[in-house]
């Protein structure tokens, strides 16, 4: 299970736990699971999926930095 | 000794006047509570970006980043001068007009000389009064932001200021504003805000087992000019707090005078109606006498 934390200066858009969450890094999409390393990240227009009990949830970002560690992932757009 | 009627206009403008007051008063207190969740709300993010900054700070040197952090020795200096787009609050403008005023007479008076001192209004109300001064230069006109205060807004607004001065169009730039401390209290603070002040992290927590997508310098392109448009951001909920802050506590002042006026008027109604019907009492027994006699 993961912490996910979608931050935006003006408010929180999600916070809560997930099973996936798929983001648009600079170099590609890629999927934090739990157990990923660490991660520092930028991110790039495109879509913040997030998967809970097969549910998925989308988010729609410009740009961003994200920050895995320890199962807690920190979007911030 | 004031005729009734008179009093009793005053009476009633006065308490139109207090009835606007009050309700200023209530609408200033909600926005303010507004501005202050905005601030609560930018805490976590502003947190987030610091954490991250700390685990990047032994690449910060990049030269690549060196704009960012060194002093320039050509270029304008960028004055951004922070008020409200309305009044009726108080001291709040005139503190940030008199504050820039004092600044370009003194510190600044060479750059103002040599017209290297250029000056972006944020509200309307520092805008109208500096315009009037004339030789200032403004690179644009004034900027309406705090009708709709978000932070998409904002960092249109601190992009170009930082697209400017990544161009070398200023050596530095400024701001003055007001800082918020509590509804009661603003702090009037002249803060630099570019190049950016370098303060040594003393944090021996660095985890540096992170990987780096796509890299640190790459990252840190992308995390430097954030966290500044968070800065600027901040500067803007900073003001518009303490500038219903500000508000509230003279509508407050202002509804408490009416008050006072409004006791201080009805005794003299009173006084003047006592003085009135005694006249007539007096006026009757005496026109009685005279027709006894």
């Amino acid at each position: 299970m993961l912490e996910v934390k979608i931050i935006t200066p003006d408010t929180t858009l999600f916070e809560g736990n997930a099973d996936a969450i798929t983001l648009p890094g600079a170099k590609g999409s890629f999927q934090v699971l739990k157990g990923h390393a660490p991660v520092v990240s930028n991110l790039t227009k495109g879509e913040v999926k997030l998967e809970q009990n097969g549910k998925t949830e989308t988010f729609s970002i410009d740009s961003g930095i994200v920050e895995v560690l320890n199962n807690k992932v920190i979007v911030l757009v | 000794m004031a005729n009734l009627k008179e009093v009793r206009g005053r009476i009633a403008s006065t308490i139109s006047t207090q009835q606007i007051t009050k309700a200023m008063k209530l609408v200033s207190a909600t926005k303010l509570r507004k501005a202050q969740t905005g601030i609560v709300q930018m805490r976590p993010y502003e947190k987030a970006l610091s954490n991250i900054l700390v685990n990047l700070s032994d690449s910060i040197d990049d030269e690549r980043l060196s704009a960012f952090f060194n002093h320039k020795d050509s270029g304008k200096t960028l004055l951004v001068v922070i008020t409200s787009d309305r009044g009726l609050c108080g001291a709040f403008n005139a503190n940030v007009i008199k504050k820039v005023k004092t600044l370009i007479a003194g510190t600044y008076n060479e750059l103002y000389n040599n017209k290297q001192l250029e000056i972006l209004p944020i509200g309307k109300k520092g805008y109208d009064t500096l315009k009037k001064d004339g030789n200032l230069i403004f690179n644009t006109k004034h900027i309406n932001l705090f009708q709709d205060l978000n932070s998409i807004n904002a960092n249109a607004v601190a992009n170009i200021i930082l697209e400017n001065y990544l161009k070398n169009e200023y050596s530095s730039v400024e701001v003055v504003y007001n800082q918020f401390k509590n509804a009661a209290t603003q702090v009037l603070v002249h803060d630099r805000f570019l190049p950016v002040k370098v303060t040594v992290s003393t944090e021996t927590t660095l985890n540096n087992d992170y990987i780096f997508e796509p890299g640190k310098f790459e990252i840190l392109q992308e995390l430097i000019p954030r966290t500044l448009k968070t800065k600027f951001y901040r500067y803007l909920l900073d003001s518009f707090a303490s500038e219903h802050g500000a508000r509230m506590i003279a509508m407050d002042k202002a509804t408490e005078n009416a008050g006072e006026l409004l006791k201080s008027f009805r005794l003299q109604y009173n006084q003047a109606r006592q003085a009135a019907i005694t006249r007539e009492i007096s006026e009757i027994v005496g026109g009685a006498a005279a027709l006894e006699g």
